[in-house]
């Protein structure tokens, strides 16, 4: 069976069940008792378990089905959820993970067999189920009733693969019917109708198991009424079901052309049809005082009672239905693809601007019809191509969700107290960035956690809550996107770091007395520069930092600390919102043509040079009551200024965070949209070039990265 | 059309002649994507010193390296001959070679291709070769393109 075409869909679905099972596992570790979670788990470990066996992922199957199985005794409150159970459970979605990345990276499952923890899940099923029935003994006979009845209400995969008598595979005998239902059939019988309770198996070789429950719906539908089926029928459209599903049918026809029909439907691979008779309805029907005195646990009882009214079939199905979502998977290639023509058009588009502006030169711009249109054209590609970056951004959600489970792991480990709070983390970001910024973030967090958050008795020490925490906030600001991680710890030591350089050789003593405390602190983004005093499991082996500032930087982003020491710290992270296109001022220095992104940029001034001040003889303004640092552009790029020492400057004000500059350039042209393209390899860009543009005449200009040159 | 003659031919290849100064060098033709006309190239600052700058070829920002300043010799003079050789290296990242002309495409045996000697050229241009070729009465010294545009020392 060639199952290849639906690999992808396959991981993209893996991945977000296992990201929700994380994020479950999460709040049943501090909530044990919580019904919907504990249901949510069981729902989302038994569609993995469905979607693996589909795909012939053996040792996948086999974890989740014990999940299941954990989670089912859990459910049914056999056993209880202990710290333990969650340590191992977490373990587990370790390894679906590995597996995961195994399936994705080499195509197989890897020679792990999970054997080992396999045999712990089962302990837990084995132990949980047996201790709480010695502990309470007076409990248990009470316990066992609702627990039976749950348990054939479960999209049962345990049952079928052993037994082969046909009782147990028609397993419409195991429905349970409400009250309502048992009038509708009752009402059908005594009217003369037929009721069959019927089981149709689907061949396992079928991949559109939903197409074809749907087909034999439909067939059916033709020749009566469904009264209830199991699953349910959203559930089976989903294709939350195994192999099999089971209905009551009202029909005046016979059994045998029901089953005829049924039969007709292609990869069908059998079907059970009986009658029914009205006592095996009524004697399977659940009374409302029986749900309401047989269930021990009180949660156990709020989810069956809640559950009631919509359905009588288990809480799993039911519980989590997730709002039908009007959205369609696209393969990022395709965007980026979307995206380069979009580029095209807007070189297109400026080349057509500029023409349009020579031909106004020639005719004086008398009665020239191209200007509104071209106009008009202008428009329609700058909303296009916002609606093309919308369509690629990505809340950071999708990267945030995995830290809170990290946070757990590492202060477990590190024997810490951390509290992680995550705000903005509905901020959306272009994907290729959401792809790039996990690990950098990882890696700031954990740093948090190693070097920042102080252990509990430090913390008392100095009087701060014993709990530490760490922020993780993200916002947009102008044309950047900034995330911020910040510890409430120690801070950075400048002077450790002082002593720690020199020690390296990093910096000498001389070098050391003059530098700012800023700068001292930069060393930390040197490769090969760690201050962990123990070279620990999580952080400290020296690779830090300078990669995530090399990580950020391909990024066309920059990362900046700020410290108090004692008081904590707060690792900067700003981001370009798009890779792609950027708004844009057109300046000319010289005879050369740069452009300066729009977004970092403030004012733009007209300086006389008296206005010039020097301090520590660098060239600076007195602006609005800020002294700004004065960059002349022409210097650092060797450029012969074309205006005159005693010209007035012109000065873009740029910003950088709070940090800002002005740029001294000769003219300035104009704002102009432009398509951010790599300068190419082989030549060494210089950091101070973000990248080029190809501007409406077809000549290159570059574009200045604002951030470096601050 | 050239990698077909090229399977054919087992033991030949085929170049391009270029020339630059009085010298004549071959370019392996499976580099070359396309040969454009001298245009204008915008200066990126801070570069090494033997790239003129970047060019827009049908949208593509390329950057361009003077083959003269690359080899030590004169700056280039550019005449109604000078072309750029656009070469790709790879599937993603093109280069352009400014040379003063292109004179003609040359097929050429490997037995017709002697390892470059030692002696004679100095140890700067002898890496950039991979051996001289002979056509004729001419000497066609063939060109090492990986080690021409990649910057070993200064990469370190």
């Amino acid at each position: 069976m060639d199952v290849s075409q639906y690999l992808e869909i396959f991981i993209d679905e893996t991945k977000e069940h296992l990201q929700s099972l994380n994020e479950q596992l999460l709040v049943l570790e501090k909530e044990p008792e919580n019904a919907d979670t504990i249901n949510e788990i069981f729902r989302a470990a038994h569609s993995l378990k469905g979607m693996a066996g589909t795909m012939g992922y053996k040792i996948m199957q086999e974890v989740t089905h014990k999940w299941e199985d954990v989670f089912s005794e859990v459910r049914n409150g056999k056993m209880k959820v202990t710290p333990d159970l969650v340590d191992v459970l977490f373990k587990g979605l370790d390894k679906l993970e590995t597996i995961l990345d195994n399936i994705i990276n080499a195509g197989n499952e890897g020679d792990d067999k999970c054997e080992e923890l396999i045999a712990q899940l089962i302990g837990f099923v084995n132990g949980g189920g047996a201790a709480p029935a010695a502990a309470a003994p007076a409990a248990a006979p009470k316990k066992k009733a609702p627990a039976k009845t749950a348990a054939p209400a479960e999209p049962a995969a345990v049952a079928t693969e052993t037994k082969s008598e046909d009782s147990s595979k028609e397993k419409f005998r195991q429905f349970k019917y409400a009250d309502f239902e048992q009038h509708a059939i009752n009402k059908a019988i005594d009217e003369g109708t037929n009721a069959f309770g019927i089981t149709v198996y689907i061949q396992e070789s079928c991949l559109l198991k939903a197409a074809r429950a749907f087909m034999v719906f439909k067939k059916l539908e033709e020749m009566g009424t469904i009264a209830k089926s199991e699953p349910a029928v959203q559930d089976i459209e989903d294709e939350r079901f195994d192999l099999d599903f089971s209905m009551v049918f009202l029909t005046k026809e016979g059994a045998d052309r029901v089953k005829q029909a049924i039969m007709n439907v292609s990869e069908v691979e059998c079907a059970y049809v009986s009658a029914l008779s009205k006592d095996e309805v009524e004697s399977a029907t659940i009374k409302e005082e029986s749900a309401q005195t047989d269930s021990g646990a009180a949660d156990a009882t709020a989810t069956a009672t809640e559950n009631k009214p919509t359905a009588t079939q288990n809480a799993a199905a039911t519980a989590g239905k997730p709002v039908v979502n009007r959205s369609v998977r696209v393969d990022i290639e395709k965007l980026d693809d979307l995206m380069n023509l979009v580029s095209e058009l807007i070189i297109a588009k400026n080349g057509l601007v500029s023409l349009n502006a020579q031909q106004d030169e020639v005719n004086h711009a008398v009665g020239n019809a191209m200007g509104p249109q071209i106009e008009y054209l202008e428009r329609i590609t700058t909303n296009l191509h916002q609606s093309v970056m919308k369509v690629r951004m990505v809340p950071l959600e999708s990267v945030f969700n995995r830290f809170p489970r990290m946070i757990r792991d590492v202060s477990k480990s590190l024997n810490k107290k951390i509290n992680l709070v995550i705000s903005g983390e509905e901020t959306e970001l272009d994907r290729t960035v959401i792809d790039e910024i996990g690990d950098p973030l990882t890696h700031l967090l954990r740093n948090a956690a190693d070097h920042g958050i102080e252990t509990a008795e430090e913390r008392a020490k100095t009087n701060k809550p014993e709990v530490g925490t760490i922020n993780l906030n993200a916002y947009q600001e102008g044309n950047n996107v900034v995330i911020e991680v910040k510890d409430d710890g120690n801070g950075i030591d400048v002077e450790k770091v002082k002593r720690k350089a020199i020690e390296k050789g990093t910096i000498s003593k001389e070098q050391s007395e003059v530098m700012t405390d800023k700068e001292i602190i930069d060393l930390l983004f040197k490769p090969s520069f760690s201050t962990a005093e123990k070279v620990s499991e999580l952080s400290g082996r020296g690779v830090g930092l300078d990669v995530v500032k090399t990580n950020i930087e391909k990024l066309g982003g920059d990362v900046e600390v700020r410290t108090v020491l004692g008081g904590g710290s707060n690792f900067i992270v700003r981001l370009p919102l798009t890779l792609a296109i950027i708004q844009s001022l057109m300046v000319e220095i010289g005879t050369e043509k740069y452009a300066i992104p729009l977004g970092s940029i403030q004012t733009i001034e007209d300086i006389p040079v008296s206005d010039l001040k020097y301090v520590q003889s660098r060239e600076v303004i007195h602006l609005r009551g800020s002294v700004i640092p004065i960059i002349r552009l022409n210097q650092i790029l060797d450029i012969e200024s074309t205006k005159g020492a005693d010209d007035n400057l012109t000065v873009v004000i740029v910003s950088k965070g709070d940090k800002l500059a002005g740029f001294v350039v000769d003219n300035l042209i104009g704002q102009q949209e432009i398509v951010i393209k790599s300068i190419g390899k082989y030549i060494e860009s210089p950091k101070m070039i973000s990248g080029a543009t190809i501007l409406g005449d077809g000549e290159v200009a570059l574009i200045l990265d604002v951030n470096t040159l601050v | 059309m050239a990698e077909a003659v090229a399977a054919n031919s087992v033991e030949s290849k085929q170049y391009i002649v270029v020339v630059l100064g009085s010298e004549h060098y071959g370019v392996d033709i499976n580099f070359i994507d396309n040969i454009v006309r001298m245009q204008s190239i915008t200066r990126v600052p801070k570069v090494q010193p033997y790239f003129e700058g970047v060019i827009n070829l049908r949208g593509e920002v390329i950057p361009v390296m003077s083959l003269r300043k690359r080899f030590g010799l004169e700056p280039d003079e550019v005449t109604g001959k000078t072309r750029i050789l656009i070469l790709k290296p790879e599937a993603q990242g093109s280069i352009g070679i400014i040379v003063d002309s292109v004179k003609e495409v040359l097929t050429l045996a490997n037995d017709n291709i002697d390892k470059p000697s030692a002696k004679g050229i100095d140890d700067d241009k002898a890496n950039f070769l991979t051996g001289v070729g002979k056509n004729g009465d001419e000497l066609v010294s063939i060109l090492n393109i990986m080690e021409v545009i990649q910057d070993k020392e200064e990469e370190e």
